[in-house]
């Protein structure tokens, strides 16, 4: 049995009459230490996924399961990044990630407890921002440290939800390096949501892909054979890599293809509408039999309205 | 080093100046510091010359036209009226500080200040022998420049008279002429009256030009002389300030607190000397109640303090005390049961009806009912206890607390509480869904949750609501001190209303200036608070 199990798992959203089957029958493995990142487009049913794992929101079939033990609601185990910071605007960095750690350890003092926020805060640099509010902060720091929040809670799982789409080329690859370099140092698993398959073939152990939605499903995973440490610079001419790439990038266009064509081969049936033509009423409130005339014209069978 | 730090000071400069909201003064600050002066130069006279000259504008407008209206309580008042009566007002109020310092002055500092307000009076009552006679010079004046004025008009008026009395014994004589031609059976009727009509027609002429000519007399006499309008109120102003003078030596001799403790101290000697003295059972009975008598009465004048009348800044002080009491009220109400309502769907069902119907009623109505609401909890308030007690404090004795302090300030809390309860349910609706989710995440129990999540997040909702139940507030109690006779600004207004005199009107105006500035102040207050609270501005600390 795997360490962190998704066991066939199905959610939709909306009401029975008009439900969304966002996932179907979900099913992956993830063993103990490893980095596996899922890559979909989006809308597929990332973040639904990553909410899931969080405990955020229950399966309508199938289970999580840690461990062993079924997921019901949000645990310490579990540390889940945010893809918009998610930090609280009105506290600074220091406070913002004292209140995790006043959550996870709930023991400290406050020697222990500004000695461990400063640890982590230091681990993704951002050490001299420590007093600095959100607002004050570009996309990077925030990201850094939503990343310290998150780290500092010291779970065993990390939940990463596309934790740098938001970022620019140049600050995306320098906290990649940093997640790496953390992973690497203290190892522990990570599961990585992104729409970025570069990202994903640079990062990870093994990357599962996310068929389109609606009802998508997670498909064959592909392992990633690559040393570590993997270098950025030399990795673009590695066969390896460039190999990997192409095969998950022409897989991830052949998904786009057949949901399209999913999509086309899809017959609906259009309500037969008519337009009214309201010239021939007069502009005067309707009463008695005119009004009662003009509702059958109005019938909702025969007009889109309702 | 020091260009860096002025650099520090000029930002902290502007952020103040933002945080206030008086941007308007951003040019003024950044030409200080000779920040592109033609860009300040042109904002200076883009957003502060143009409104001063609009300013100067209108009340040059306000100036030309009050004058032209002439209302029952007088003509409208000019700004320097309104701005003389502001004077007056502040002269009032020193002029009771002064006496109550007076009343309260013992030993040498009493007599050394009786000695300076007899020199003053004297002073006084000498330039008021020289403005008399300036006066009567000019009242001289004033006779001998309408005398002069009116001598011509009239004597054309007794030209023009003796002019119709020629022409009307004339007609006189044409119209007997023509009656005695009928009698003699010489002519026929239309002569006659041809000559009566032409009587008549003369008279008419004749008493048109009299009158045209008595109208510009009078205009003459109601010419208002201004020499000796001027003289006139310098003489008020002295006599004025010579009673004022003249009550000052009252509190300083005779009324002062300790003249009066010694007074009755001497005579209880003089009872405690009899009643040593008594022989006879009757008369020591007598002399000791007596003795207990004088004693009682001492501790009292002991106690005694000034019974200052109620001045406009007395007033002032009045009102924001019971617009404050009011507004807490309020928002002590409206928070808890904001939050409530934002966090439980029942909670909002319950209330939404209750907000729906109370919150559009009239304050007018409220203060009736709190009138008579808080009129049955005290039934005689010269003597409860929790009005003797809140008149023997310090800060709070002077604005003598009252029933009538009490059901005001209940008015604008019933008033002000809506904004406040509404917006502090929608600021905790309408949380960020990113911000619940982290606190479930992070399994913030629910108390970490209201104070470190919730409510942060609500905050500056629940000011800007804070900001608008103080604006509703304050409007709605100057009405309700107005209607009331509640002691405050509302009453000021009222009371000169009423009373009619010829400073009334330029008092009503002066108020509504003192009743619109402090509200504006108050909100101002408001948006600092909001502005501090608020997150999303980036740092607003100072």
């Amino acid at each position: 049995m795997s360490y962190l199990e998704i066991d066939h798992v199905s959610i939709g959203f909306g009401p029975t009459n008009n439900r969304t089957e966002v996932l179907k029958d979900v099913h992956l493995s993830v063993e103990e230490n490893e980095f596996v990142a899922v890559v979909g487009f989006s809308g597929a049913g990332k973040s639904t996924l990553i909410s899931l794992l969080a405990g955020l929101v229950q399966p309508d079939q199938g289970e999580i399961r840690l461990a062993g033990k079924v997921i019901k609601e949000p645990s310490p185990r579990l540390g889940i990044m945010f893809q918009n910071y998610s930090l609280l605007p009105w506290l600074t960095v220091f406070e913002n990630v004292a209140l995790a750690v006043k959550q996870a350890f709930p023991k400290y003092n406050a020697a222990e407890m500004k000695e461990h926020v400063e640890k982590y805060v230091a681990m993704v640099k951002l050490s001299p921002a420590l007093g600095k509010k959100p607002a004050e902060l570009s996309g990077g720091m925030r990201q850094r440290a939503s990343l310290a929040r998150t780290l500092s809670m010291q779970p065993e799982i990390l939940l990463l939800d596309e934790p740098l789409s938001a970022l620019d080329a140049l600050t995306r690859a320098e906290i990649q390096d940093e997640i790496i370099n953390i992973w690497e140092s203290d190892r522990r698993t990570i599961v990585m949501i992104t729409n970025d398959v570069d990202e994903a073939v640079l990062m990870a152990d093994r990357i599962v892909p996310l068929t389109m939605g609606p009802e998508a499903t997670l498909d064959e995973a592909f392992p990633v054979d690559l040393e570590r440490p993997r270098n950025r610079t030399t990795l673009n001419t590695n066969p390896v890599f460039r190999h990997l790439r192409t095969e998950i990038s022409r897989y991830m266009v052949t998904l786009n293809e057949d949901s399209k064509a999913l999509k086309a081969d899809k017959i609906v049936d259009l309500p037969s509408v008519m337009p009214i033509d309201f010239s021939i009423y007069p502009h005067i409130p309707a009463r008695g039999r005119r009004r009662r005339d003009l509702v059958k014209v109005l019938d909702p069978t025969t007009t889109f309205f309702k | 080093m020091a260009e860096k730090s002025l650099d520090k000071f000029k930002y902290r400069t502007l952020r103040f100046l933002d945080v206030t909201g008086f941007t308007v003064f951003d040019p003024v600050v950044r030409l200080a510091f000779r920040e592109e002066p033609n860009k300040q130069l042109k904002a200076l006279f883009n957003y502060m010359l143009i409104p001063i000259v609009f300013a100067l504008f209108c009340i040059f407008v306000w100036w030309q036209v009050a004058p032209n209206h002439k209302t029952k309580s007088g003509e409208v008042p000019t700004p320097d009226v309104v701005w003389n009566s502001a004077m007056i007002n502040h002269t009032f109020s020193t002029r009771e500080q002064t006496k109550e310092r007076d009343f309260l002055l013992v030993g040498d500092a009493r007599l050394a200040a009786i000695a300076e307000v007899e020199a003053m009076a004297a002073a006084g009552t000498a330039q008021l022998a020289k403005l008399e006679a300036t006066l009567a010079q000019h009242a001289a004046g004033n006779i001998k420049q309408l005398a002069d004025r009116i001598a011509p008009l009239q004597a054309r008026l007794e030209i023009i008279e003796a002019q119709s009395g020629v022409i009307n014994a004339e007609m006189k004589a044409a119209v007997n002429a023509a009656a005695a031609a009928i009698e003699r059976g010489e002519g026929t009727a239309q002569p006659l009256l041809a000559a009566l009509r032409a009587e008549d027609e003369a008279k008419d002429a004749g008493r048109a030009a009299e009158s045209f000519i008595k109208a510009q007399i009078d205009d003459i006499r109601s010419d208002k002389y201004a020499p000796l309008n001027q003289a006139r109120l310098d003489v008020n102003a002295v006599a004025d300030k010579l009673q004022f003078l003249t009550k000052r030596i009252d509190f300083l001799t005779t009324s002062n607190r300790s003249i009066r403790v010694a007074a009755a101290e001497e005579q209880l000697a003089e009872t405690q000397g009899k009643l040593a003295e008594a022989t006879t059972a009757k008369a020591a009975l007598s002399e000791a109640k007596r003795a207990i008598r004088n004693e009682s009465l001492i501790e009292r004048l002991e106690q005694q303090q000034y019974a200052s009348a109620m001045t406009i800044y007395t007033q002032i002080n009045r009102s924001l005390f019971t617009v404050f009491i009011g507004f807490i009220v309020a928002a002590m109400v409206a928070i808890p049961l904001g939050v409530l309502c934002g966090l439980s769907r029942i909670a909002m069902a319950c209330l939404t009806p209750i907000i729906s119907i109370f919150k559009p009623v009239s304050p007018v109505v409220y203060l009736l009912i709190f009138q008579i609401v808080v009129g049955a909890f005290f039934p005689d308030p010269d003597s409860h206890p929790l009005f003797l007690f809140l008149n023997s404090l310090p800060f709070l004795s002077t604005l003598a607390i009252n029933p009538a302090l009490i059901f005001s300030a209940c008015t604008v809390a019933a008033c002000a509480v809506w904004p406040a309860l509404v917006n502090t349910a929608l600021g905790v609706a309408t949380i960020d869904k990113d911000h619940i989710n982290v606190a479930r995440v992070l399994r913030l129990g629910f108390k970490d949750r209201l104070f470190k999540i919730i409510i942060p997040s609500a905050l500056p909702l629940v000011f800007a609501g804070l900001r608008i139940s103080l604006g509703v507030g304050w409007m709605v109690l100057i009405a309700a001190e107005a209607l009331s006779s509640s002691d405050g600004l509302g009453k000021f207004v009222w009371d000169e209303y009423q009373n009619g005199s010829s400073f009334s009107f330029a008092n009503i105006l002066y108020a509504c200036f003192v009743v619109g500035i402090i509200g504006f102040l108050l909100d101002r207050m408001m948006i600092i608070l909001q502005r501090l609270v608020s997150f999303d501005g980036g740092s607003t600390s100072l």
